[in-house]
C-alpha cells in the first residue's frame, strides 16, 4: 500500500535530495517524478482522546480519509497549472479531513460538528468545483478557501441554533441542537498531496512540525487578543477578567460554533491558513487546549516527531504498511498521539484532551517479496 | 425581551419604560440595600405561559437545572426542604466557576417569591443575594407571566461595579431566556393552557 508520498524513481529522488531541494517538485520533471498534484496521498494519522480529570467528556474528533476531491484550482493559479501542462478545469486531488472539536456546556454541539462539518464541506467542494470553471480571473486561492470555510461554519452554526433546518433521520428538524449555552471550538485540516489547509474557530490549535520546528497554522481566538477584543467592544460587548479574560465575563474564547446567548459577540467565522507542503514537513498536530495549556508547540513537535521515528525504528517499515493501513489509524502516528495525551495528563491538565497527529513524511513502500 | 428596571445603580442605557405594575412590584418585593462596595440590578422577562407553569419551574430550589442551562446537577443537603436549606450546585463547563453553595432564604407560594443567597463556591460572587418573583399578566390576550429577578453582590477585587453587574446580568438573561423557552414549550404541550387563569 502507498505510504504518505510515492516516489517513482529512487535515483531521481536521491539526486533531488543531494541537490538540497527544499520544496517538492511541482512539475513533471525529466527525471520521471510525477507532479505533486498527481501523486496519491494515503492518510497516515493517529487520534487519542480522553476526558482526563473532568467529570464530562465534551471533546469530539473526526478523521475522514478521502472525504472529498479538491479542485486543483483551489491549490494553484491557472497560470501555474497551465505551465505544468495540467488541465486546470478538470483536475481534482483526493483530500483527507481531520478535525478537533472541544465542546463546553455540553457535548451536543461538538458531536454535531464532528458528523456534520465533513458533509457540508464535501457539498461545498463539489459545488465549488462546478463554479470554478466559470471563473476567468485568477482570484487568490486563499479567498476561495476563506469563503468556503466561512460558509460551512456559518451554516453549521445556523443549524445548531435552529435558524437553518437540518435532517434528523428523514425528518426536517428546526429546533436547536442544544441549549443556548452549549458551544464548541472547531479546528479542521484538509490534507492533500500538495497542501495543508487549516480553518480554526475558537481556542483549539493546529501546529505543523517542519524541519523540527513548530509552525503555527492557527491563532487561538482568545477574548484578550487585541483584534478580537476590539471587534467585540465595537459591537457593544465587554471582555471582563473573571478567572481569565472572558466574553461578558463568562466564555474564555471569542469565537465558537453555538453559544447563541453570546451572539453577536461570539462568532463562528474561522481563520484560514493555506500552506504548501514541503519536503521537510514532519507531521501535523491538531489538539484541544487540554494539550496546549500544558505543552508548548515546540515540545509537542519534538515529542511527536521522536515518537514516530521511534516506532519505525522499533517496528521496521513493513508492518506499518499493511493493507488496512490505508483507511485506519497508522500505528506510528497513533503512538505519537497517545504519547502527547499522556504527557498532558502527566503535566496536570484539568480539561478533556484530544490530539490528532498526521504523519506528513514520505516513507518508501516496502519491497515486495513475491 | 429581557429589560432592565431601575435598581440603585442601574445603567441608563438598559432602563426600559415601566409598564403596568412592574415598578410597583420592584418597589414592594425587590428591596436590596447595597453597600458602597456592592452593585445591584433588576431584570424583567415577559413569558407567554401561564404563571402557574412558570412558578412551578422557578420554585424548585432542589432542581434549578430544569430551567437553568448552566447547572449540571444539584444536591440539597438534609431531608427537609425549607427556608435555611442549603444546596450544592455543580456548574457546566464554559463558565468561570465549577461549584456554588446556595441557601434558600425565602419561598412564598402565595406571593410567588423565591429568595436565594450564595454562601460558598468558586464563582467570586461574595454575599450574592437574589430575589425572583413571578406575576400574572396578559400577552396578546392570553395568560402570560412577568418575571422579575433582582440581585445584590459584592464587587470583587480587580473588577468594577459595571463589570460585575454586566457579568451577573449576562448569566441571568440566559437563565430567563431558557425559563421562557422551557415554560412556553410546556404551555404548548398542556392541553388546558388556554383556559387556565
Amino acid at each position: 500500500m502507498a505510504a504518505a508520498m510515492c516516489v517513482d524513481d529512487e535515483a531521481a529522488s536521491a539526486a533531488a535530495e543531494s541537490a538540497g531541494v527544499d520544496k517538492l517538485d511541482l512539475g513533471a520533471a525529466a527525471g520521471g517524478k510525477r507532479s505533486v498534484y498527481l501523486m496519491d496521498c494515503a492518510p497516515v494519522w493517529g487520534c487519542a482522546s480522553t476526558r482526563g480529570r473532568s467529570a464530562e467528556m465534551e471533546d469530539a474528533c473526526a478523521a475522514a480519509p478521502r472525504f472529498a476531491d479538491v479542485p486543483v484550482r483551489l491549490l494553484a493559479s491557472r497560470r501555474d497549472l497551465d505551465g505544468l501542462g495540467l488541465d486546470a478545469g478538470a483536475l481534482r486531488l483526493p483530500a483527507h479531513l481531520f478535525g478537533v472539536f472541544d465542546g463546553h456546556g455540553g457535548a451536543e454541539v461538538a458531536n454535531y460538528c464532528r458528523e456534520r462539518l465533513q458533509v457540508l464541506l464535501r457539498q461545498e467542494l463539489r459545488l465549488l468545483g462546478e463554479d470554478l470553471g466559470q471563473i476567468s480571473c485568477d482570484v487568490d486561492m486563499k479567498e476561495h478557501w476563506d469563503e468556503l470555510f466561512t460558509g460551512c461554519f456559518q451554516r453549521l452554526d445556523d443549524e445548531v441554533s435552529g435558524q437553518a433546518s437540518r435532517l434528523v433521520g428523514a425528518v426536517q428538524e428546526s429546533r436547536p441542537v442544544a441549549a443556548e449555552n452549549v458551544g464548541s471550538t472547531a479546528v479542521v485540516a484538509v490534507v492533500c498531496s500538495s497542501h495543508v489547509v487549516v480553518a480554526n474557530c475558537g481556542d483549539s490549535r493546529a501546529v505543523l512540525c517542519r524541519g523540527k520546528e513548530p509552525v503555527e497554522l492557527s491563532i487561538d481566538h482568545k477574548p484578550d487578543r487585541k483584534d478580537e477584543r476590539a471587534r467585540i467592544e465595537a459591537l457593544g460587548g465587554k471582555v471582563i477578567q473573571w478567572n481569565g479574560y472572558r466574553v461578558s465575563g463568562i466564555l474564555a474564547m471569542s469565537r465558537s460554533i453555538g453559544d447563541r446567548y453570546l451572539k453577536p459577540f461570539v462568532i463562528p467565522k474561522p481563520e484560514v491558513t493555506v500552506v504548501p507542503r514541503a519536503k521537510d514537513d514532519d507531521c501535523l498536530i491538531l489538539a484541544s487546549d487540554g494539550l496546549w495549556d500544558v505543552v508548548s508547540n515546540e515540545e509537542a513537535c519534538k515529542a511527536a516527531r521522536r515518537q514516530i521515528q521511534l516506532w519505525h525504528k522499533n517496528n521496521g517499515v513493513t508492518s506499518s504498511l499493511c493493507d488496512e493501513g490505508d483507511e485506519s489509524n497508522d500505528p506510528a502516528a497513533q503512538a505519537a498521539a497517545d504519547y502527547l495525551m499522556r504527557l498532558a495528563l502527566k503535566k496536570g491538565t484539568e480539561d478533556n484532551i484530544t490530539v490528532i497527529v498526521v504523519d506528513l513524511k514520505p516513507r518508501k513502500k516496502a519491497k515486495s517479496n513475491s | 425581551m429581557v429589560g432592565l428596571v431601575g435598581g440603585s445603580t442601574a445603567r441608563a442605557e438598559h432602563v426600559v419604560a415601566n409598564a403596568g405594575g412592574e415598578a410597583e412590584y420592584v418597589r414592594r418585593m425587590h428591596r436590596h440595600a447595597p453597600t458602597e462596595h456592592q452593585c445591584t440590578s433588576t431584570l424583567v422577562k415577559h413569558i407567554k405561559a401561564p404563571v402557574h407553569l412558570v412558578w412551578e419551574l422557578v420554585r424548585r430550589f432542589d432542581q434549578p437545572q430544569r430551567y437553568k442551562p448552566f447547572v449540571r446537577n444539584c444536591v440539597v443537603r438534609g431531608d427537609q426542604l425549607e427556608v435555611g436549606s442549603l444546596r450544592d450546585v455543580n456548574v457546566k463547563t464554559g463558565l468561570p466557576a465549577t461549584t456554588s453553595t446556595e441557601r434558600l432564604e425565602q419561598l412564598d407560594d402565595d406571593l410567588h417569591i423565591l429568595g436565594v443567597k450564595f454562601v460558598g463556591g468558586d464563582h467570586r460572587l461574595q454575599n450574592y443575594s437574589s430575589i425572583i418573583t413571578v406575576h400574572p399578566e396578559s400577552i396578546d390576550g392570553r395568560p402570560g407571566t412577568l418575571v422579575i429577578e433582582s440581585f445584590v453582590v459584592d464587587v470583587p477585587d480587580g473588577n468594577t461595579k459595571d463589570e460585575t453587574c454586566y457579568f451577573v446580568e449576562a448569566v441571568i438573561k440566559c437563565n430567563l431566556n431558557s425559563l421562557a423557552e422551557v415554560s412556553e414549550q410546556l404551555a404548548v404541550e398542556s392541553p388546558t393552557s388556554l383556559i387556565d387563569q
